[in-house]
């Protein structure tokens, strides 16, 4: 009797975690089938009076929103590409190569993991102002790409792979270059996706930083679309909904596609 | 998003350390100059996008800096008008009261949460871990427009329910009683997939053997949860607590976007009082002033957990 108490219990308690983490999104998405008067009107209503798809047929032949879903969608294919590169590379030579100043550069990269983006965000501004960056794609992916975070991870999972790998390839007289491609970059293939997905994630969930680079509208990112949206627009509930809906599908199929990689490098060791 | 890192290992292959000290005695730094090349993107791009930026905030941090004035060397000053502007400071202890919202929530869900997906077998497990996680990819603007027509004031779906149980409509975005509490349920919401894996993780890393050993001697799930499981885990609480505290200190789109640090500036969390300098204000020393203070205090704060966290487990492991 307890014990079926007990069962009752635990699946209920499963039911209240499944749905306080989908009924937000779940309510986005009926809400992006509703008319612009439905989505907050009295008396309340749950579903709409009718499934107007129009809606997402609408938001998708808006050019601002299709544009600014494509050039977001190309800058985070660029920018995790970019920080797969730039970190991995890093990270190998962090944990297997012998250099002078090694600790030092270590310590410094450590380091930037704990500056929070708030402290340099005025002067960096000032360095892509600088650098005449501003309202171009380099500035949403070039800065961001180094991550000492990203770095820690990788050279984590390095220090992992078996010495004994790379030695026989050493002594065949392999370079430590096409070590790094032929060895270590097939081995860890896991934790590549793991940094090229969350980059992508980060990038394609960025508001403040596009927010103070970008004002030109060919490079609105597709938070600013949605921010800019909702105060502009409104009124127009049920169609930001579905505008909302469409810009969180990538990223909900993204991680569902690489869950198993992304659930597994979550580990108390690098987390910050 | 600064959340998934860490590989299953924590402490170096044996091999390893072996390897590249007989190398160093052959050939000390052999590999300098490859390794240079390897590393010279990583450190430019650092160099010039975050160290330089955080150098030059310190040095700003001394002048009445502006973009379009010259600057004057003012010492302290800038330090001392913000430990001493109530506004700053209210800003501060709005942050706290706000962190205290929601990092105890967030424990708790994510220390039921591990428990529960430890005594569920495989698919249900995986569901569970598959879907608390789904909230923490997406934005925080998506999470800021979904709730604010979950609280709308007239046709919102909260002050429904709640006028099923006979309470009236209430504005939870436009008083300031409410508001606070108001943009803590987002920020719970977007948190807890990482809390409730991390603190899984946790659960799972405890030998098996403990709890056998506990039973054969007749312990019970409560005296196993007070010597066994609680104690064992308090690193992991530790660390959620204080990457909690940090991340809540430093929430800043949801509160941009909800309310604009309104009404009354009730949801003027600090990162947003700074953001709001930075973006009218013509001199720059004051809001660097007060974004390396904070910097300090949670950095300093943030590595030290990091440094003891990783030490035990080094142990541990």
């Amino acid at each position: 009797m307890t014990r079926l108490l007990v069962t009752i219990g635990k699946v209920f308690l499963a039911g209240l975690f499944l749905l306080s983490a989908l009924f937000p999104l779940a309510w986005m998405l009926i809400a992006g089938f509703k008319s612009k008067t439905e989505v907050v009107q009295t008396p309340f209503q749950f579903f709409p009076e009718v499934w107007r798809w129009e809606n997402y047929t609408q938001i998708l032949e808006d050019p601002a929103f299709l544009r600014s879903i494509g050039v977001t969608f190309v800058g985070a294919l660029l920018f995790a590409a970019l920080s797969l590169v730039v970190n991995s590379l890093g990270a190998y030579a962090f944990a297997r190569l012998d250099f002078a100043f090694k600790r030092t550069l270590w310590v410094v990269v450590i380091t930037t993991m704990f500056i929070p983006g708030i402290a340099i965000m005025l002067t960096s501004f000032i360095v892509v102002t600088q650098l005449h960056m501003l309202d171009t794609m380099a500035v949403l992916v070039v800065p961001g790409a180094a991550s000492g975070l990203q770095v820690f991870f990788l050279r984590q999972y390095y220090l992992g792979v078996p010495v004994a790998l790379e030695e026989a390839a050493l002594i065949d007289g392999a370079g430590r270059w096409r070590i790094f491609l032929h060895i270590f970059t097939p081995i860890s293939k896991g934790a590549l996706v793991v940094v090229g997905v969350t980059s992508f994630l980060a990038f394609w969930n960025a508001y403040v930083w596009p927010v103070l680079t970008i004002t030109d509208a060919n490079l609105f990112q597709i938070q600013q679309y949605l921010a800019t949206f909702r105060s502009d627009r409104s009124s127009e509930l049920g169609l930001l909904m579905a505008g909302s809906t469409l810009a969180a599908l990538p990223v909900i199929l993204l991680f569902l596609a690489f869950q198993k990689q992304i659930i597994g490098g979550i580990r108390i060791s690098g987390m910050k | 998003m600064t959340t998934t890192a860490g590989a299953a290992t924590s402490v170096a292959a044996p091999g390893t350390r072996e390897v590249s000290g007989a190398r160093s005695r052959r050939r000390r730094h052999g590999d300098t100059k490859v390794a240079f090349v390897m590393l010279a993107p990583l450190v430019v791009l650092l160099a010039i996008f975050v160290i330089w930026p955080l150098l030059h905030a310190v040095y700003i941090s001394f002048f009445t800096w502006s973009f379009y004035a010259s600057s004057e060397f003012v010492g302290l000053d800038n330090y001392v008008n913000v430990l001493t502007d109530q506004a700053f400071l209210a800003s501060v202890l709005r942050g706290l009261g706000f962190a205290a919202m929601v990092v105890p929530a967030q424990l708790v869900i994510a220390f039921a949460f591990a428990n529960l997906v430890k005594s569920f077998s495989g698919r249900m497990a995986g569901l569970l871990k598959v879907t608390i996680y789904v909230p923490a990819v997406i934005s925080e603007v998506i999470a800021s427009i979904i709730f604010t027509i979950i609280y709308a004031y007239r046709g919102g779906i909260l002050n429904w329910a709640l006028s099923l149980v006979g309470r009236d409509d209430t504005a939870w975005l436009g008083e300031t009683g409410t508001a606070l509490p108001a943009i803590a349920v987002p920020a719970i919401w977007i948190g807890m997939g990482i809390a409730s894996l991390i603190m899984l993780a946790g659960l799972l890393d405890i030998p098996e053997a403990y709890y056998e050993v506990a039973s054969l001697d007749g312990a019970g799930w409560w005296a196993k949860m007070v010597h066994i499981t609680l104690p064992l885990m308090k690193n992991i609480f530790l660390y959620l607590l204080v990457t909690g505290f940090a991340g809540s200190l430093q929430f800043l789109v949801v509160p941009l976007v909800m309310t604009n640090g309104g009404p009354l500036e009730s949801t003027t969390l600090p990162n947003l009082f700074i953001f709001r300098h930075f973006t009218n204000d013509l001199y720059a020393g004051y809001p660097i002033a007060a974004a390396l203070l904070l910097f300090l205090v949670l950095g300093s704060v943030s590595a030290v957990i990091f440094r003891l966290v990783r030490s035990e487990k080094a142990v541990d492991g």
